[in-house]
């Protein structure tokens, strides 16, 4: 009852978010021009026919808010319109290269999760030892060194001078590795899946050492102590478990945000996803690709961010619905 | 009787980057079977240090640097990890000063008492539920069942402390080490509190070390007290010596600051109540000699320099003082240095 | 009414700070680090061996070529000086930085602190405001709004603006950030606003903006540093980011462009990626530690 009347609330307001940013993308991109003088202005020999065509498709006769609600309706049906650049279902389109974008992406953030709890858990146990120190440096500097310059550094050591992986692409245009296009794709995957990682790891160590020590500072641990639990159960069950609740938010932020970050990540290795997507999208001003994903980029985060409160609404006990 | 406990010169040190802090320097008290040990003094005494060491618990970056902890004959110090494990929550048990953080806060009363119990005893989870539940029994909560299910911060301070000292009766411990159980609850409630302790203690024949600041609360509870300043004891003797004929000038500080009922403070040549100047000492940088000296009425300058051991003057009272007798030792330097390998210099009583 | 009742503040609490903060190793080298920038950002220009669009080394063939004496960090596919446009790289960096956190903290602070100061409906409206802007995905929009930006202003007075492409982006950058300023900014005014130093501050009859400017902001400056500090690195990487996906201005020299313009030829001459690669990781270290340290400063925690 409580959490059914919470829940409806905040879907309410997260579509409300939804449709409020994509309505301010959609007025921005018509306030510059529309698809119609693009068109001219890339096909000058374009026929009076198949002008007309296209403009009744876009329907350029009616006015922009009226467009924005038939935009609108169509995606409630799931179609979000035809590329201009490719006359492909726009759908389509997000669905491939965003596979190709969550297959870095998710592994990436559940891979940086487990090993941040196996830093964070030596590191704050060991607290003020050197190996607390090694980590906590690293640490630091894996956050603070940008993403994508830690790419740049990856293939030109790996890719360019050792010569060991791939440096650009999600796949090899001929002979696959070792003839099988699997082990060929994830070939192709360790560069950008260890940049990714690294930085996750790196954040979420420092997020998580911290909570952790401060929990460990807790009566509630001594007292665990002193009833003869094992180190290791005082750690995980106790520590971490309370520990890593603060750290859900930033979770549900990293999924929200596998999109969003994607552009930097695909222009560094070339890869084929969503974000470069939305690159040759802009840089063509393909409208109907950049709206969709627009969309579903805020979905995804405002998607993610509700699922994040869910969450700890469910986890902790503490938390009441108000 | 062979005593349950014993705690002989006990140091526990801080080691900081600022340097080393004896938070405990030489302790000494000893608990015998189902009595209470009243372990007095202000904070920073070192108390709390102190009933931590006996479970070997002290929080880094403290460490236990000296002494003897002797429990039922064995040396505890020389104990393995496991053994020692074996003890705690099962054999001494221990209940903290703030129930509201002593519990973990996102699991259930049940899940926490049952986890303990089917550590230390192989039970399953309906004979572990069984026995939780009839400890909230003993303690004194009503519908058990139902509060086993419930998470602390849907509980009241009492309740909490009920809990926590039903959770260190779960394995009928021999050793109870009660740290200021009862600071942190409404005043109301502190009475129930005592009473419930003191009721379970003598019917689960129970030892207990109840550490305190309160003499009032010592002398409602306990049978025998150690009274300790600065990380060192001070006189250590039965309630009604303490209470009477207190020898050491601490000691005697100590009461005369505590309002009595049975006084009648109008007719007294100093009407009102006493207090103790000065303030207790810096740990990092404490007072050569005894270490009570700067806020002593009796202090002279061999207390400034020489260090008091415990002397017996009575069965089972003891004190550290040179102007009551005490022999002393000289100190290198001041801050602490462990004197025992250099002879003891023996200062008689005044002839 | 009287004078002006006098600034009520524990204290010594920002002395207490610093020296905190002097001893704290790892905020000390954010310290010597930024300074580093600064220094270069400043008196840089002066210093540098060639102007930044001094193509000469093009003309002699010597275009990507290694770091030698003539060109200590080399020369890039233009033939620029590596070392020269590093060097002119660095104030527009604190230029973004700086810009657009001074916009986010004076939107974020004004925001959050209304908020957390009035409370009541004004709070419910401006949090829903936060909360919708922190959902934009700034990143994508900021890329969305700079590239239509470009095409508008073609043909208008606009244009002629100079460096128009790096300061929308800075604004842009400025006016997505502060929904985390307002955030943290209305927690410490509602914190602030219960303690007993503004209630005694009401009582000798201070005026609301004497309360909110002389009492409550000064206390809360130390946790909105903390903030500020990393979002300034934050900028700059942002800014660095939408360079080199080739959004950037072609006419401000920023490590972002340079990186922009050189990766095509990362193979044959690196060093025209790694140094303002290099640039940009010290910079965004210096402010992250700086943070790391403030933060430690003003919040001790028993570090032994």
């Amino acid at each position: 009852m409580g959490i059914l009347r919470y829940l409806v609330r905040r879907l309410l307001f997260s579509v409300m978010l939804i449709l409020g940013v994509s309505a301010i993308i959609f007025f921005l991109l018509n306030a510059i021009g529309n698809p119609i003088d693009v068109l001219m202005a890339d096909n000058p020999g374009i026929t009076d026919e198949a002008l007309a065509a296209v403009k009744a498709y876009y329907h350029m006769d009616a006015s922009v808010g009226h467009r924005y609600l038939i935009w609108l309706g169509n995606v409630a049906r799931l179609d979000f319109g035809t590329s201009i650049t490719t006359n492909l279902p726009v759908g389509g389109m997000l669905l491939t290269f965003g596979a190709e974008t969550l297959k870095l992406q998710i592994p990436a953030i559940v891979l940086a999760l487990l090993l941040a709890i196996g830093f964070a858990s030596i590191a704050a146990v060991r607290q003020y030892s050197r190996l607390d120190f090694g980590v906590m440096s690293s640490a630091l500097l894996g956050h603070s060194l940008p993403g994508f310059l830690l790419g740049v550094l990856l293939i030109l050591i790996f890719a360019y001078w050792l010569g060991i992986f791939p440096s650009y692409g999600a796949y090899s245009t001929r002979n696959p590795l070792l003839g099988s296009t699997v082990i060929d794709g994830l070939w192709h995957m360790v560069l950008p899946l260890t940049m990714l990682t690294v930085f996750n790891t790196a954040t979420l160590t420092l997020l998580l050492r911290a909570n952790l020590v401060d929990v460990l500072r807790q009566d509630f641990i001594m007292a665990a102590r002193a009833s003869g639990l094992p180190e290791r159960r005082v750690v995980f069950q106790h520590a971490l478990r309370n520990a890593i609740i603060p750290v859900l938010t930033y979770l549900g932020i990293l999924f929200g945000l596998m999109l969003a970050t994607a552009p930097v990540t695909e222009s560094v290795f070339t890869w084929p996803g969503a974000g470069a997507l939305y690159l040759a999208a802009i840089q063509s001003l393909d409208y109907p690709v950049i709206m969709a994903e627009t969309l579903v980029v805020t979905a995804m985060l405002v998607g993610f961010t509700l699922l994040t409160d869910l969450a700890y609404v469910l986890i902790d006990p503490r938390i009441r619905l108000d | 009787m062979t005593d349950l406990l014993t705690v002989d010169g006990l140091k526990v040190h801080f080691f900081t980057q600022s340097g080393v802090a004896p938070a405990v320097d030489g302790i000494d008290f000893a608990i015998r079977p189902r009595e209470t040990l009243g372990l007095v003094g202000e904070s920073g005494s070192g108390k709390t240090m102190a009933s931590l060491a006996v479970l070997r618990l002290v929080p880094p970056p403290a460490r236990i640097v000296g002494g003897s902890l002797r429990f039922q004959g064995r040396d505890l110090l020389a104990l393995d990890a496991a053994a020692m494990r074996g003890l705690r929550g099962k054999t001494i048990a221990m209940i903290f000063q703030n129930p509201a953080f002593s519990l973990n806060p996102i699991l259930s009363i049940g899940d926490q008492l049952g986890e303990i119990l089917r550590w230390h005893e192989r039970i399953s989870r309906a004979a572990a539920r069984d026995r939780a539940a009839e400890l909230l029994r003993l303690v004194g909560i009503a519908d058990p069942l139902h509060r086993l299910r419930q998470f602390p911060h849907e509980l009241s301070g009492g309740m909490k402390q009920r809990i926590c000292i039903a959770r260190a009766l779960l394995c009928n411990p021999a050793l109870i080490l009660a740290d200021e159980p009862t600071t942190n609850l409404d005043v109301t409630i502190q009475a129930q509190i005592l009473d419930l302790l003191e009721e379970l203690r003598e019917r689960l024949h129970m030892a207990m070390l109840l550490v305190s600041h309160d003499m009032g609360l010592v002398a409602r509870m306990a049978h025998r007290i150690t009274v300790v300043y600065a990380g060192r004891t001070c006189e250590t003797a039965d309630v009604h010596s303490i209470f009477h004929a207190p020898l050491h000038p601490y000691t005697r500080a100590l009461l005369d600051s505590t309002p009595r009922v049975d006084h009648d403070y109008e007719h007294e040549a100093h009407p009102a109540l006493r207090t103790i100047g000065g303030r207790i000492p810096d740990l990092a940088a404490p007072p050569s000699g005894c270490r009570f000296h700067p806020r002593c009425p009796e202090a002279t300058a061999e207390c400034a320099r020489l260090r008091p051991e415990p002397m017996q003057v009575a069965p089972g009272h003891s004190v550290s003082c040179l102007q009551r007798g005490s022999p002393g030792v000289a100190e290198i330097g001041g801050r602490h240095t462990d004197v025992s390998a250099i002879g003891a210099l023996h200062v008689g009583p005044p002839a | 009414m009287g004078a002006v009742p006098p600034r009520l503040r524990p204290p010594g609490q920002l002395r207490q700070g610093w020296q905190r903060l002097r001893r704290n190793r790892s905020g000390m080298l954010g310290v010597i680090l930024i300074t580093i920038v600064v220094v270069v950002a400043l008196i840089g220009p002066w210093l540098a061996p060639y102007t930044p669009n001094d193509q000469s080394a093009m003309l002699g063939f010597a275009a990507r070529g290694a770091p030698n004496w003539a060109h200590p960090f080399g020369t890039d596919r233009n033939g620029y000086d590596v070392l020269t446009r590093v060097i002119y790289g660095a104030p527009t960096a604190l230029a973004v930085g700086l810009g657009a956190m001074l916009v986010a903290s004076l939107i974020g602070i004004l925001v959050g602190g209304i908020a957390g100061y009035i409370g009541g409906l004004a709070d419910e409206l401006l949090m829903r405001l936060t909360e919708f802007f922190l959902v934009i995905p700034v990143f994508v929009m900021i890329l969305a709004v700079v590239r239509l930006f470009g095409i508008v202003v073609v043909g208008t007075w606009l244009e002629r603006v100079p460096f128009l492409n790096l300061s929308t982006i800075i604004l842009l950058l400025g006016v997505f950030g502060w929904p985390p300023i307002a955030r943290l900014a209305r927690a410490e005014f509602l914190r602030l606003k219960g303690m007993d130093f503004v209630e005694a501050a009401r009582c000798i009859g201070a005026e609301p903006h004497d309360i909110l400017f002389r009492h409550i902001l000064p206390n809360a400056l130390p946790s909105l540093a903390v903030v500020i500090a990393l979002g300034i690195g934050g900028a700059i990487l942002a800014e660095s980011m939408i360079s080199f996906l080739g959004f950037g201005d072609p006419k401000a020299v920023s490590w972002g462009q340079l990186l922009y313009f050189n990766y095509q030829v990362l193979k044959v001459a690196p060093w025209a990626v790694l140094a303002p690669g290099g640039a940009i990781f010290v910079t965004v270290l210096g402010f992250n530690l700086l943070a790391d340290g403030l933060s430690d400063a003003f919040n001790p925690r028993l570090k032994q």
